[in-house]
């Protein structure tokens, strides 16, 4: 059998497998550019609604406030895609690593 | 003489995913084979014509989760065809370079769950660990494991940097090493051997007659890549070797895959080597001129081809995607179907099912068996068709 | 980026076809699209595939073009690829099948049959493909007059 070496090699290695979300968290390595969910900076948006125009699953919902136009954010939609970011002209939106964003309530899960 | 027949699916809640194939049968012989797809057809062509240009491209990524790529790079190539213009080479090599990891990730996905279709898990195991080091360099370049959103109208979104090349290379030794060592089992060991040699036969005149595509046209001995036939990206310079093999069975398939996935390490290491300087990508109006264009890809499963028609405005008037497994589906009924001296057994259905790598959204489902000798008429799951497999001696 | 062996080819088709042809375009490099009439579409590709030798069929786009619907297949000759257009009118949506003369045919002649309506003369079973066998038959989703009803939500968040 062609696998035999390969099998005696691993009978005292660890166990591949991290136990998250139990244990070894830490271990868990998510890059600085991971496409997560969404952070807004208000004080930079200029409301120009690009990212309302590229958004693909209508996350976007453009509101009034007392600066002016900007996005709200309907989070339990979003696909990650990051074109909202890419299109952006200042920067406004992140999308962080922030990889948990599971929630049980969808009316929380609004980005205002 | 009264029959009787218990449906388990297509939609229940135990399969993955649906589909539903109905197999006439002989004591042990398959005789005959019928397929009826459509279980998760999701209505992504009338979708995409009430999305812009640029809303279209998660959607056209969702089509399939494991060739998003190809899907991508087919629809914005598609759509930067009809603008007639040329994006710029580095955009060219990044995406070659991505296309080429997803190749490595589905092939090595595909070793696994080809493994499993015949009861090796072990197999299994051992090489979707090391599909995590593609799957952790693709989350390093495009910001996800699977999904990549690299590609943009115009070029691609994000930019390669020499640290970046750099990890990449040393993940692509680690690849190379143990792609070699499968390479040693898929020749030697002998359950992959006895469980694939002489099965699920397509001869060469029955791939040319129906139309199949990929690797499992590739396996019968045709050489027809659309890399080396129809070059797009960076294929017109960058140089691999079209793998084909003389068995025409699924052993053939197996060594087909294998060489490819070396093949695209070689490939993304000559495009780290020779990127190009420049910007990664130009930026276009949101409507494109009227007219109607064609592309083609090799996905991993095969030729992907799109078609766009477009009005004038800043959505498509037409978007037809036709996605490889179709095109291997009537192939697949030949394989399925016993003639002259090739018999196919029931207990080789699973691997020949999972031999032209299904991925129309990666298709479980149950059989339906009729045996009009014996009055039979009975429905498996899938479960308990792959453990009849596993179980019934050959 | 020079198209001299496209336009050799297209020559050669146009040749080859005579007054059958009523359009030929070379889109771009290895892609050309030959307008037919729907009464020489099945005579026109036997023509081309006997004489190139050609037996990949890669799929058949349908598309509705308001009054008419183009059946468009696209063949593929070494690395090329030559797509027919021929129109059908709505009302009489029917065209002779290529599944004699190409094998290849037979899924993507369904999967148009059962998205758009058009019924392909000859062949051997037009049955469903991908929609289910509960949706009415006389409504073909592909069509523009087939508007898409967005779901709405039952209750406000």
């Amino acid at each position: 059998m062609a696998m035999q070496r390969e099998l005696l090699r691993h009978i005292f290695k660890k166990a591949a497998t991290l136990r998250y979300p139990f244990k070894d968290k830490e271990k868990v390595h998510i890059p600085s550019d991971f496409r997560g969910k969404i952070a807004f900076y208000r004080d930079r948006c200029i409301g120009c609604s690009m990212c309302f125009r590229v958004c693909p699953a209508e996350v976007i919902e453009m509101i009034e406030d007392e600066k002016g136009k900007r996005p709200m954010f309907y989070l339990d939609r979003c696909t990650h895609c990051a074109q909202c970011e890419g299109v952006c002209p200042t920067k406004s939106i992140e999308l962080t690593s922030q990889y948990e964003s599971a929630g049980t309530d969808r009316a929380q899960m609004i980005l205002k | 003489m009264p029959e009787f027949s218990v449906i388990v699916g297509p939609q229940h809640p135990a399969l993955k995913e649906p589909e539903s194939f109905t197999f006439w049968v002989d004591g042990e012989d398959v005789v005959r084979a019928q397929v009826r797809i459509g279980y998760a057809h999701r209505g992504i062509e009338k979708a995409a014509e009430s999305r812009t240009y640029i809303q279209n491209i998660p959607l056209i990524e969702r089509i399939c989760g494991i060739c998003n790529v190809a899907h991508t790079i087919c629809y914005t190539q598609n759509v930067e065809y009809l603008y007639g213009r040329e994006i710029p080479r580095r955009a060219e090599y990044i995406r070659t370079i991505i296309e080429e990891l997803n190749r490595i990730h589905s092939h090595l996905l595909w070793v696994g769950i080809a493994g499993h279709e015949i009861g090796f898990d072990t197999l299994l195991m051992y090489v979707w660990r090391d599909r995590e080091v593609v799957m952790d360099l693709i989350e390093e370049m495009t910001g996800n494991r699977v999904s990549t959103a690299l590609m943009t109208v115009g070029g691609v979104t994000r930019d390669i940097t020499p640290e970046l090349a750099t990890r990449i290379r040393k993940g692509l030794d680690i690849l190379e090493e143990r792609t070699e060592y499968y390479e040693k089992i898929a020749a030697g060991e002998s359950t992959i051997l006895a469980r694939t040699k002489g099965i699920g036969i397509l001869t060469r005149d029955e791939a040319m007659k129906h139309c199949a595509v990929g690797p499992t046209l590739r396996a019968s001995g045709i050489k027809s890549d659309i890399r080396a036939d129809d070059p797009y990206a960076a294929h017109d310079e960058v140089p691999f070797d079209v793998i084909t093999s003389d068995t025409c069975d699924l052993f053939g398939r197996v060594v087909v895959r294998v060489y490819e996935t070396i093949e695209s390490i070689k490939q993304v290491r000559y495009c780290l080597d020779h990127l190009p300087s420049g910007p990664i990508r130009i930026r276009l109006p949101n409507t494109p001129p009227r007219g109607e264009s064609l592309s083609r890809v090799e996905a991993p499963r095969g030729e992907d081809i799109h078609y766009v028609r477009s009005d004038g405005s800043d959505r498509p008037a037409r978007y037809k995607v036709r996605a490889p497994t179709l095109g291997n589906l009537a192939g697949l009924v030949e394989m399925l179907t016993s003639k002259g001296d090739y018999k196919v057994h029931v207990a080789d259905i699973p691997i020949i099912l999972a031999g032209i790598d299904p991925c129309m959204c990666c298709m479980d489902r149950t059989a339906r068996f009729i045996e009009p000798s014996r009055s039979r008429d009975w429905v498996w799951t899938w479960d308990q068709l792959k453990k009849y497999g596993r179980e019934s001696e050959r | 980026m020079s198209l001299e062996a496209e336009q050799k080819l297209a020559l050669g088709l146009k040749e080859l076809l005579g007054d059958r042809v009523s359009d030929i375009k070379v889109q771009r490099a290895r892609s050309i699209f030959v307008t037919v009439k729907a009464e020489d579409y099945k005579e026109s590709i036997r023509k081309v595939i006997e004489k190139y030798g050609i037996t990949h069929i890669s799929t058949i786009t349908g598309a509705d073009s308001g009054p008419t619907i183009d059946v468009m297949p696209h063949l593929s000759h070494a690395g090329t690829k030559i797509t027919f257009k021929a129109a059908v009118p709505k009302t009489a949506a029917e065209i002779d099948t290529l599944t004699d003369i190409l094998p290849g045919a037979v899924m993507y002649e369904r999967e148009v049959h059962d998205l758009l309506g058009v019924k392909f003369k000859g062949h051997p079973n037009l049955a469903r493909l991908v929609i289910s066998d509960d949706w009415p038959s006389d409504v073909h989703p592909l069509r523009k007059e087939y508007k898409v009803i967005r779901p709405e939500p039952i209750r406000k968040m």
